[in-house]
């Protein structure tokens, strides 16, 4: 596991897992909350070593400093590039897993199934998944999701391809790509309306309530059935 | 209000000839139902105004026939009651004609239903009506490219001008079998081989049946166990899960996804559009600034005191006065009183016509002179209203409110409806999903929503308080109908359903529709209410004279007096409000009107009433749809809980001395 997921780290297919090495998580662990104390704007020695809560923090810590990922100065972090990198891919993977599991399988305890899957997944299947997610410029909780390099290859850089027909702007017409119901009954009753996918649908208004339009059809409806129908903007 | 449902047997079963109509809601069925018999039921601008199947008599083309009205539908697979109703009108009874009348604008929605029916391999034709409004929007359907397509008479009709009524009738000799089949995936073809040979013979198509058993129809399973054993049930119960274990999504979802992609491909060979009238546009203004989040409440202001205006100031003041007064108090009642004199002068008699609790002093000035004029000016207001398309606009503002009440902005339609007749308000529950919303709003209907005729004179009572008083009224009602709602939501067991609420055009309502259902509307009341007021006036004409009057009030006067506050003759409003609560306000109308009661005293009068026990007639609708236990509960409930808030409200008023 440790050479696969550190060869994925470097941007290679790995090895099968041999053996897990806590070791390389808790360097994770470590550059991901360096990546978010500094977009915080608090990175600090001190300041990584009180919000952290693994075991043996400092000894991983002075690791991480002896191979090269970051240097350490007084109380002041600078990730390294190669520290640098893998703390973005990092964050990156974990950002878009929780994006996943939030919006396309409304899972929740996402933040655990996120934890578990940034260390597995493969730069191909990470950059499918952010394709597969329109590129989504923020995780749920709003913070920013690195960009990949897929991401640049579009243009509309910040504007998802796929995304809740709750997110649209009211005015705007979107077609239906997919729909995830919270209960078969309510996807039902939605498609003898007309909401499947192909259709094309516009979002009306959001206050006090949400109202859609399919064709000639106003559809009132709960802000959650909307967040429920992934839309491409047209 | 008072659609006449008359499920005459012999009727049904006799062998004239069936018409049946059926279609998406709003799209106007009952219209054109009013059009071929001539006989009125409500026709509103709003989906699920009809709940019931409703039946009347016409000579077409020579011939006797029943025409049938549905509730709409949009599948033939039930999601609610209303729905339900339909679908099994197509299971059970033989129609030899069925009419899909569909909205022009929402064709694809109306090829939902004609690619089902074309499943049933049953006769029909396809009316697609409100071709006006459709081109307004400029929306035109080929209907002989349609036709051939479908393989069916295709008519166009604007059935509220009864514009193209003749072709509809001519065609309606020739209804076919539609030719459109939907070949839908591998797995569920499969699975609807693998049922039909377990199916039993039904009016409609046995592929259709299977496809709605797929679909998941749970309400087909009653019709199942009656037709085939048991064990054949499980094995397409088995059927079933082994085609859903295929597929992530639903069958029915899948089912009519794939048919809305036929539908499509239908659709793109004949419907042309064009650039959209100036008209249609302004109405749909109208309609997204009524349910702006800001704009939204100052319209909903407006609208309630124009309608506070019209009936409050005009129909109770204005009108009232001129038939109280002057028609019944100068010329009717002494006229009548002359007459009694000369054709039977018998002391008695004439009390019992004219005396303080007469037939005619009483029952009738109530009846005409008070409610009926508040009434008729509502009535108008109110169909005014119900076809220009602002209530279901209405339930998107409040519902976040209803929300706290278990309860979603779909509720608002029969909780408005109440305002019309709580009875027909109880029956439109059946539009709710959840048997949870069904109590709930059955409950909140009988306790706290003033219908027509009470409202109307509550209005009246209202016009001569201030501001603060008229608040709070409304604001203690609201208040308990909140926490009265919040706290049984808590109670019944269910979760909400979805808010899903089609939302129909904005459209200028028509005088004529305004004035046959005003009309109608009337009627129902004078052939409801006066032999209601005749006989609570009669009950208390008795009671008068047996002595029992003034006992009650000594019975009720620790309640009345002591913890209301009230006039002991208040007692006499609260008894007739068992009939009717309406003519309970009547009571304490007059009581106000000849000063007899403070402002607090007819605001703590007014929130009983208004609290008051659901009239004899919205009972035994309860009793009808919500089964005895429940109704007597609701009702048992309600009793002690009026006149536990009044008194409460009471104390408050004096203890504090608030001035009203």
């Amino acid at each position: 596991m440790e050479h696969k997921r550190l060869n994925a780290i470097e941007g290679k297919a790995g090895h099968p897992a041999l053996c897990v090495l806590p070791e390389v998580e808790k360097e994770d662990e470590l550059l991901e909350m360096m990546w978010t104390l500094r977009e915080e704007g608090r990175l600090t020695r001190s300041h990584l070593l009180e919000t952290c809560e693994i075991t043996g923090c400092e000894a991983t810590l002075s690791l991480l400093h002896k191979n090269g990922w970051i240097t350490e100065e007084n109380d002041s972090l600078v990730m390294q590039p190669k520290g640098e990198k893998r703390a973005r891919e990092l964050v990156r993977r974990h950002r878009l897993s929780l994006r996943m599991f939030f919006d396309l399988f409304s899972l929740d305890g996402a933040e655990a199934e996120a934890c578990k899957f940034e260390h597995i997944l493969s730069p191909e299947v990470t950059d499918s998944v952010c394709t597969l997610l329109g590129h989504p410029p923020n995780a749920p909780d709003g913070k920013p999701i690195p960009r990949g390099e897929c991401c640049a290859m579009f243009k509309q850089e910040m504007k998802p391809l796929v995304a809740p027909l709750a997110d649209l702007v009211p005015g705007e017409t979107a077609k239906i790509v997919f729909i995830t119901p919270g209960s078969h009954s309510r996807l039902d009753r939605l498609s003898a309306m007309g909401v499947v996918p192909g259709s094309s649908v516009k979002l009306h208004q959001k206050k006090p309530s949400y109202v859609i339009q399919l064709g000639e059809t106003m559809i009132a409806v709960d802000k959650e059935i909307t967040r429920e129908i992934f839309v491409k903007k047209m | 209000m008072h659609d006449h449902n008359s499920p005459d047997e012999s009727l049904r079963q006799s062998e004239m000839d069936k018409v049946v109509l059926i279609g998406n809601p709003n799209v106007g069925k009952s219209a054109l139902f009013g059009l071929l018999t001539g006989k009125y039921v409500t026709v509103s601008n709003y989906p699920g105004t009809t709940v019931e199947v409703t039946y009347g008599n016409a000579v077409l083309n020579k011939k006797r026939t029943l025409i049938i009205d549905t509730p709409g539908v949009n599948s033939l697979v039930p999601m609610s009651e209303d729905e339900r109703v339909t679908r099994d009108m197509l299971l059970t009874d033989k129609p030899r004609v069925i009419v899909q009348v569909a909205d022009s604008k929402n064709l694809r929605r109306a090829l939902l239903i004609t690619i089902q029916l074309a499943e049933m391999e049953v006769p029909f034709l396809l009316d697609l009506n409100m071709d006006d409004e459709a081109r307004s929007r400029g929306i035109v359907v080929n209907q002989e490219v349609l036709s051939g397509l479908l393989g069916i008479e295709v008519v166009k009709t604007v059935a509220i001008r009864k514009s193209g009524i003749d072709r509809l009738l001519k065609s309606l000799a020739k209804p076919r079998p539609s030719t459109v089949r939907v070949v839908y995936d591998k797995d569920i073809e499969r699975g609807i081989s693998a049922i039909i040979p377990l199916l039993p013979d039904a009016h409609i198509s046995k592929r259709s049946l299977a496809l709605m058993l797929l679909a998941g129809d749970e309400s087909l399973k009653a019709w199942l166990h009656a037709h085939i054993p048991d064990p054949l049930i499980d094995e397409i119960d088995k059927i079933r899960q082994d085609v859903q274990a295929r597929y992530n999504n639903s069958l029915g979802y899948l089912i009519n996804q794939q048919r809305l992609k036929a539908a499509d491909k239908i659709i793109a060979e004949v419907v042309t559009r064009f650039e959209a009238g100036k008209g249609s546009r302004i109405a749909q203004k109208v309609g997204t600034l009524s349910m702006h989040p800001l704009y939204g409440i100052p319209i909903l202001l407006g609208v309630l005191f124009l309608v506070y205006q019209f009936v409050g100031v005009l129909g109770a003041g204005f009108a009232v006065d001129f038939l109280e007064e002057t028609v019944f108090g100068t010329y009717l009642n002494p006229w009548i009183s002359k007459l009694v004199d000369i054709i039977l002068p018998i002391p008695l008699v004439k009390e019992l016509l004219m005396g303080d609790y007469g037939l005619v002093t009483m029952a009738m000035t109530y009846a005409i002179a008070i409610v009926l004029p508040i009434v008729g000016f509502f009535f108008i207001s109110f169909s005014f209203l119900e076809d220009s398309g602002y209530l279901p606009r209405l339930a998107v503002m409040v519902n976040r409110v209803f929300k706290i009440m278990g309860l979603n902005g779909k509720a608002v339609l029969p909780m408005i409806l109440g305002f019309g007749c709580d009875t027909m308000a109880t029956l439109t529950t059946r539009i709710l999903e959840t048997k949870k919303e069904r109590i709930l709003v059955t409950l909140l209907l009988a306790l706290g929503i003033p219908c027509s005729a009470q409202l109307g004179v509550i209005l009246g009572l209202v016009s001569g308080l201030s501001l603060t008083a008229t608040s709070i009224w409304i604001g203690t009602v609201l208040a308990v109908m909140l926490v009265v709602g919040y706290l049984t939501a808590k109670i019944i067991p269910g979760e909400p359903s979805d808010f899903v609420l089609e939302l129909p055009p904005i459209r200028v309502p028509q005088m004529t529709n305004i004035i046959i259902k005003t009309m109608a509307r009337v009627e129902w009341y004078l052939k409801e209410a006066v032999p209601l007021f005749m006989l609570g006036t009669f009950i208390l004409f008795v009671s008068n004279k047996i002595g029992a009057l003034s006992y009650l009030q000594k019975v009720t006067d620790p309640l009345v007096v002591n913890m209301l506050g009230l006039p002991s003759k208040a007692a006499e409003a609260f008894v007739i409000g068992f009939l009717r609560r309406d003519y309970g306000a009547a009571g304490l109308f007059s009581l106000a009107k000849e000063g007899l009661m403070d402002p607090v005293q007819i605001v703590v009068s007014l929130v009983v009433i208004t609290l008051f026990v659901p009239c004899i007639a919205n009972f035994f609708m309860m009793v009808k749809e919500r089964g005895m236990r429940m109704a007597i509960a609701m009702t048992a409930f309600i009793f002690p809980f009026a006149f536990g808030i009044g008194g409460i409200l009471n104390w408050i008023l004096r203890t504090f001395q608030i001035a009203l």
